[in-house]
């Protein structure tokens, strides 16, 4: 059955994987220099701050994809991009969605050693910019698994992405929503089969992705 | 230069630092020594700004460096730690790294990973990290305490040879009552958080 | 402490086996229906009335049409209310339907635009303007899930279906009829809809209807009750009283009535017989 529409399957599959991998590279490029110098530096309203970060990262899916949904249709303030139902405003619901949680976990990634790590850039004079540098490094093997519950949570994701990339045949369909669909026309089958090909994706960027940090490792 | 008058540091509603007055001139070098928890490192972070006083008032001047006493390894090899610190053009920077490696004798571990040094190595490294650049205040916490008898004089001499070539004023703690040999140095008793003695030392006569 | 915890495991196992029992008369009908029906807002008119007169409490499932026939099929539901002739027949055909009684009908319509890009205003009937949509390469957002009203389209397009692949103007959605009717809007593009929901969302939707009643757009749903004798655990007697009911007097006097207030014209038809 899955042979049969492979082609499609694989178109989905890449729209899948292009989604997940820009939405995980921008959020961990926002999120995670954010949550080091959140965790790296007091200034007034941190609590606050942590609260509402906390608190977006229990954002329902289907909230982030309305509030996306609203800013980009027509009559929303970015309307004029005419970017919604496209592969790009599905990157930026999810963005939005999975920021917070990258955030959240750099910060308490980076609080572990953090005091002391902190105590010596900040004896070395380091500046921003260096002082999030040497974070990163020194706290890249469990980032990687930061890295990984951001694109983890990207490509399982249907609520956002179904409201804003409103699941178009090849054009915005990915994985998950492609499951629904099967689901809502009653081919259960089909929906199992394709959720099966969704977690063997989880497994094998897993499974790559363990194999690079082990070899950080060794260095 | 550092002024500190009337310092009180206290954790919860114990007092750990209660300085009075203390005056450390531009190029002049201290040596803290105490018992533990006599508030030697204390006084070094409230200089280095990674703790907060708690009342008083500290006036420091010029740019400042500091060696926290648990020093970390940055996770990547010897070579790389030292050109992380550096500043400057690439060529400028791989210079200035050969120096300090030949100087600090970490020549033979450059490519090993700084994670897998032994604590004397370790300290070696970071005291290089810390005096690649020119300071005009450094503060150094036990900057030998893991070294071995050699070791603690190779860094004592780094230290001091440091301090005369620029001219920085040293503030460092030590307890196991060895330090560099610096014309002029004055050594401070704490205790207890409070200076007890003041002295002018010619050499290691301590 | 442990013989509380067994003698409470057991008190639930009771409950839980009296509650499955549910004595001689099992008082829940369980409805598998179209988004279409239950998204027109007819149900939740009709349905009260029923409850209140019969007792019975209905639970209704609501999906596009090939779920609907799949969990009716599954054995998840007592009877059916679905608006695909083909399907329909294919349910009955395999036994896991008693009988198709067509019951009300609507009408398909065409919305689109207000300036009618593709100028179908006006055309005979759906055919020859899904023909102009095509030649004009106007966009056209399609539900492409199996639905009843997926059917209609494809039906209605014929030989000619375009290629969501390689017709960029041909928008497969996959969706349900809300959420497409939205889509449409947001990308003034053209739909096939049941009037029903079409009317119940104009008010958030850039579209007027641009062509209807024709021949080739009419919409006859059925109610069909599951076979209990090919499917375990069937309440046949509360889908036989809830097909009664609803082909009875008092559901045609409300169906027929419905719309009429808010839309000013009544959204269902009833089949004469």
């Amino acid at each position: 059955m899955l042979l049969s529409m492979d082609r499609e399957i694989l178109q989905i599959i890449g729209v899948t994987l292009r989604m997940s991998f820009f939405s995980t590279v921008i959020s961990c490029l926002i999120g995670m220099p954010l949550g080091i110098l959140i965790t790296s530096t007091s200034f007034k309203g941190k609590r606050t701050v942590r609260k509402l970060i906390n608190t977006l990262m229990g954002l329902p899916p289907v909230v982030a994809g309305l509030i996306v949904y609203m800013l980009f249709s027509k009559n929303g303030i970015f309307g004029s991009m005419g970017l919604l139902f496209t592969v790009e405003v599905m990157v930026i619901a999810q963005c939005l969605l999975i920021t917070p949680v990258v955030i959240s976990l750099t910060g308490s990634v980076c609080s572990v050693n953090g005091k002391n790590l902190l105590e010596n850039a900040r004896g070395l004079a380091f500046g921003k910019g260096k002082t999030v540098r040497l974070f990163l490094l020194q706290n890249r093997a469990s980032l990687v698994s930061v890295v990984l519950t951001a694109f983890g949570r990207s490509i399982a994701e249907v609520g956002a992405v179904s409201i804003v990339g409103g699941n178009i045949q090849w054009k915005t369909r990915v994985m998950t929503t492609a499951i629904m669909l099967e689901t809502n026309k009653g081919n259960f089958t089909l929906a199992l089969a394709l959720g099966l090909v969704l977690l063997s994706i989880s497994f094998i960027v897993n499974v790559f992705a363990s194999l690079l940090s082990e070899k950080e490792g060794e260095e | 230069m550092i002024e500190i008058k009337n310092l009180r540091k206290a954790y919860g509603g114990r007092t750990v630092l209660d300085i009075e007055e203390l005056h450390i001139k531009k190029g002049e070098c201290v040596v803290l020594t105490g018992h533990n928890g006599s508030g030697k490192s204390t006084l070094l972070k409230i200089l280095a700004g990674t703790e907060k006083k708690s009342e008083g008032s500290v006036i420091t001047r010029g740019q400042i460096y500091y060696l926290p006493q648990q020093s970390l390894p940055f996770n990547k090899s010897v070579r790389k730690n030292l050109l992380f610190c550096l500043e400057g053009k690439r060529k400028e920077k791989n210079e200035k790294c050969n120096e300090l490696l030949d100087a600090f004798e970490l020549r033979h571990l450059e490519n090993k990973n700084a994670g897998t040094l032994s604590g004397g190595e370790c300290q070696r490294l970071a005291l290089a990290r810390v005096l690649c650049r020119r300071a005009d205040i450094i503060l150094l916490d036990e900057p030998s305490s893991a070294a071995d008898s050699k070791g603690r004089a190779l860094i004592n001499s780094l230290i001091k040879k440091y301090c005369e070539r620029t001219g920085c004023t040293l503030v460092m703690t030590t307890h196991t009552g060895e330090y560099p040999e610096i014309k002029g140095l004055r050594i401070i008793g704490l205790c207890d958080g409070i200076t007890v003695s003041k002295k002018e030392a010619d050499g290691n006569d301590a | 402490m442990k013989k509380l915890l067994c003698a409470a495991l057991a008190l639930t196992m009771l409950f839980a086996l009296a509650a499955c029992g549910g004595g001689s008369e099992n008082k829940v009908i369980r409805m598998s229906t179209t988004t279409s029906v239950n998204d027109s807002g007819l149900l939740p008119y009709l349905l009260p009335v029923f409850e209140e007169a019969t007792g019975y409490t209905v639970e209704v499932q609501s999906a596009g049409t090939g779920a609907a026939i799949q969990k009716a099929v599954d054995g998840n539901a007592d009877l059916i209310l679905v608006h695909s002739k083909a399907s329909e027949e294919t349910f009955v055909a395999d036994g896991y339907g008693v009988e198709r009684i067509p019951f009300m009908y609507n009408y398909f319509v065409v919305v689109g635009p207000e300036k009618d890009p593709a100028k179908i205003a006006g055309s005979a009937n759906a055919a020859e303007a899904f023909g102009k949509i095509a030649d004009k390469k106007a966009s056209f957002v399609s539900r492409g899930d199996d639905s009843g009203t997926h059917k209609a389209e494809v039906k209605i397009w014929g030989e000619s279906v375009p290629d969501a692949e390689k017709d960029s103007w041909y928008i497969s959605a996959g969706a349900g009829m809300g959420a497409c009717l939205t889509m449409a809007s947001e990308k003034g593009a053209y739909c096939l809809t049941d009037k029903a929901t079409f009317l119940s969302n104009k008010a958030d939707l850039d579209l007027e209807i641009i062509l209807s009643e024709g021949e080739d757009m009419k919409n006859t749903y059925s109610l069909i009750e599951c076979n209990p004798e090919k499917l375990e655990g069937i309440n046949t007697e509360g889908a036989k009283a809830l097909i009664e009911w609803m082909t009875g007097e008092e559901a045609s006097a409300l169906i027929a009535k419905y719309g009429e207030e808010q839309y000013g014209e009544a959204l269902f038809y009833l089949i004469e017989e």
